[in-house]
């Protein structure tokens, strides 16, 4: 029991590498800042967005992070209601990657805003017909569902290491005091807590489902060609699965290597998370077929250009680089078991990765470069939209800062859960504690 | 004689056509000359601002402001030298004909309208001197005063055209008549122009299925068509009980996915009320019961 405790906690401290390692994020940080006070002081102007292509990175980025949200439940929800015990040791990483990326992504829509000053209007002006609206309410509510199905599996591991974790450091004690809730393993509130997580894994379903159809609506319910979709909602949340699993892998191998975790996180579980991605990545495909194939074979005139620019024009190069290198090839590498190893997995992750922010990007801005009615009498940088080093800069602020959500969650909780694993093993960790 | 119209008219076409092409966008002779007939007063320059803000600010901003719209070819800023040195006719005449992508006001803007405009422009202008609408009467050209009147059994719309002079008035003989119906944004002109006949007569058969408001009024305006430029204004504007009532309520009347919200569907609105506060009634019913952790103690 003392060997899972100090396995699983010896990383929480503060030592040199977390210190350089967010030392280096908070440079980067304030660097990047530095570009979001010159975008406040002089307006969306410095951004390469224009009338026709208003939206442009920070809304493709927006998407990106619901999306990698959203593994958060299937991993935790569906996965975990099904009874697949070997997802236990990846919930945490999972509810972590979904709590910062849902957290950074409101950000994400002030970093578009114009005049952020007037985020209260949104509320106070709030239509009940806007999908806007609908936005703003799934995303609050599955952010807080995910912080509670972050906190709650937390709370008797708190009560664990403040007891018996000896290293813990002293001003992390009132925290872990204050979280743990005076557990002591009662039977009431083992019901309570047991209910309580259960209730939100059902409620988190639908909660992710409507976070990232909503957001697809916010595409779909227009009329313009490459949005104007039946299948958005699905597509959007099949691609949401595959950008996320590889996240959650990309997660697992640093976590891995790092806090030293290689008896917890297994090949197994590599391999498995591995599987996982070559399945939503096959239904992401079912869909990106339907998607191109259906408007492709009837080529109506204002989908004949839409299509045209994505697979021989302008953005051809991204388009077949995503869809075949970042979808195609690694979804059939990864049908063998030696790619699933974790080294391998993890370089295919970021390769799916980097093609899903793409993607984003793909459906965003190609479609707005050729609105129904004609670009005329503009100058030239209205009608192509190319981004501005600003831009590139407050784009990477929003990465700095879920990267730093992630590592003080990591670094100072416990990254896998303890009470759970210890449990899975045989044992009961929480025998010592009840006094 | 007919054939003879139809080359005049082409050859009118192709010399448009030209003129199009020509970046200069000039004026033609005979228009340049043309004034205003009254001294520009200060009513005048503020209602000339207020329809300037409607429909000139969009493009060409506010004058001296330099805020105009960044498009190809560029409206500039009307408090400039450029528009400051043209003559009253040519700035006439270039609102009233315009010139993509600037719209033709002829028939969004009355010859009033359009001159409280330049009254308000010149406002901005250093050192103009209005012409002198007296000593320049000479060649204010003939007047003519329209009436306007419906008649009921034939269904028809008569215009009489009365041509002023110091002798008297008598009617005025091949006046080309035109008429039009008010609609939201400017006019449309309703079948071709037709002359007045010797007695100073036009009529136009009133179709029978246009829309009006709720009492079936519509507002009818005559004009005489004048490409010249060479008359006074001569209109003459009622409001006409000849339409078909229509009492459709506004689109934002009624409850639809585009009106403000509290006019949204109720289907919505319940929606969306429902769903929150079913999760929301979860999520706080969660938060409360597990801080309730806190008070449970090993017995």
């Amino acid at each position: 029991m003392d060997l899972i405790i100090s396995d699983l906690s010896h990383h929480i401290r503060l030592n040199k590498g977390f210190f350089l390692w967010m030392g280096f994020l908070t440079l980067a940080f304030l660097a990047c800042l530095f570009a979001y006070i010159q975008q406040l002081k002089y307006g969306l102007g410095v951004a390469g967005v224009r009338d026709y292509i208003s939206w442009g990175l920070y809304i493709s980025n927006f998407v990106f992070f619901v999306a990698s949200s959203l593994i958060g439940m299937l991993i935790s929800a569906v996965l975990g209601l099904i009874g697949m015990k070997w997802v236990h040791p990846i919930t945490r990483i999972a509810e972590t990657i979904a709590v910062a990326f849902a957290a950074v992504a409101g950000l994400v829509i002030v970093m578009d805003m114009g005049r952020p000053e007037r985020l209260a209007y949104v509320f106070l002006y709030a239509r009940f017909q806007s999908p806007i609206l609908w936005d703003v309410t799934v995303i609050t509510t599955y952010f807080v569902i995910s912080l509670l199905l972050l906190l709650l599996p937390m709370i008797p591991d708190m009560a664990v290491l403040y007891k018996r974790f000896a290293n813990l450091p002293s001003w992390l004690k009132p925290v872990y005091k204050v979280m743990s809730l005076n557990w002591s393993d009662h039977p009431e509130q083992n019901r309570i807590i047991h209910r309580s997580i259960y209730i939100l894994l059902i409620l988190i379903i639908p909660a992710a489902l409507s976070i990232h159809t909503v957001t697809s609506w916010l595409f779909a319910l227009t009329v313009r060609p490459g949005w104007d979709s039946t299948i958005f909602g699905p597509y959007f949340v099949s691609g949401a699965f595959v950008a996320g699993s590889a996240a959650v892998i990309i997660a697992m191998f640093f976590f891995r290597k790092n806090y030293k975790l290689q008896d917890y996180l297994t090949d197994l579980h590599f391999n498995n998370m591995g599987k996982v991605l070559v399945l939503v990545a096959f239904v992401y495909l079912y869909f990106n077929i339907n998607e191109y194939l259906v408007p492709g074979y009837k080529l109506k005139r204002a989908d004949a250009v839409h299509l045209r620019e994505l697979m021989s024009g302008h953005f051809a190069l991204m388009f077949w680089l995503v869809q075949v290198g970042g979808l195609l090839i690694p979804l059939i590498l990864l049908l063998f078991r030696r790619m699933r190893k974790p080294l391998p997995l993890t370089m295919i992750s970021v390769v799916v990765l980097i093609a899903a922010w793409f993607k984003r990007y793909l459906i965003v801005v190609p479609t707005m470069s050729h609105p129904f009615l004609p670009i005329q009498h503009v100058p030239e940088n209205f009608k192509v939209y190319t981004p501005t080093i600003i831009e590139v800069a407050i784009t990477l602020l929003s990465f700095i800062l879920v990267l730093m959500i992630i590592t003080l969650i990591s670094k100072f909780f416990p990254v896998i859960p303890l009470v759970e694993t210890a449990k899975d093993k045989g044992l009961d960790p929480l025998k010592s504690i009840q006094s | 004689m007919k054939r003879l119209l139809y080359i005049l008219m082409l050859l009118a076409a192709v010399a448009t056509r030209v003129e199009a092409q020509n970046p200069g966008w000039p004026v033609p002779d005979d228009q340049k000359g043309k004034i205003c007939l009254v001294k520009f007063t200060p009513d005048m320059v503020k209602g000339g601002e207020a329809i300037y803000t409607k429909n000139c600010q969009s493009c060409h901003g506010l004058p001296a402001k330099k805020n105009f719209a960044a498009i190809t070819p560029s409206p500039g800023d009307l408090s400039e030298p450029k528009a400051g040195t043209q003559k009253d006719g040519e700035l006439f005449y270039r609102i009233t004909t315009g010139k993509v992508p600037m719209p033709e006001f002829r028939n969004i803007l009355t010859e009033d309208e359009r001159w409280n405009v330049i009254a308000y422009l010149r406002t901005f202008h250093k050192g103009y001197v209005q012409p002198d609408p007296e000593k320049m009467a000479g060649t204010a050209g003939k007047r003519i005063k329209l009436s306007m009147t419906y008649d009921t059994l034939k269904k028809r719309i008569m215009v009489k055209a009365v041509e002023l002079s110091k002798e008297g008035t008598k009617p005025a003989k091949g006046a080309e008549i035109m008429i039009f119906v008010q609609r939201y944004f400017g006019a449309m002109q309703l079948t071709d122009p037709k002359p007045t006949s010797e007695s100073g007569y036009a009529g136009f058969d009133w179709p029978q299925d246009l829309p009006g408001d709720k009492a079936g009024n519509i507002i009818v305006s005559a004009r005489v068509n004048d490409p010249t430029g060479s008359l006074q204004e001569a209109v003459v504007s009622d409001t006409l009980a000849i339409g078909v009532p229509t009492n459709k309520p506004a689109l934002t009347d009624t409850r639809a996915m585009w009106s403000v919200s509290s006019k949204a569907p109720i289907w919505m609105i319940l929606t969306y009320t429902l769903a929150v506060l079913v999760v929301w009634y979860f999520i706080i019913y969660i938060i409360l019961s597990v801080l309730d952790i806190r008070k449970i103690k090993q017995a």
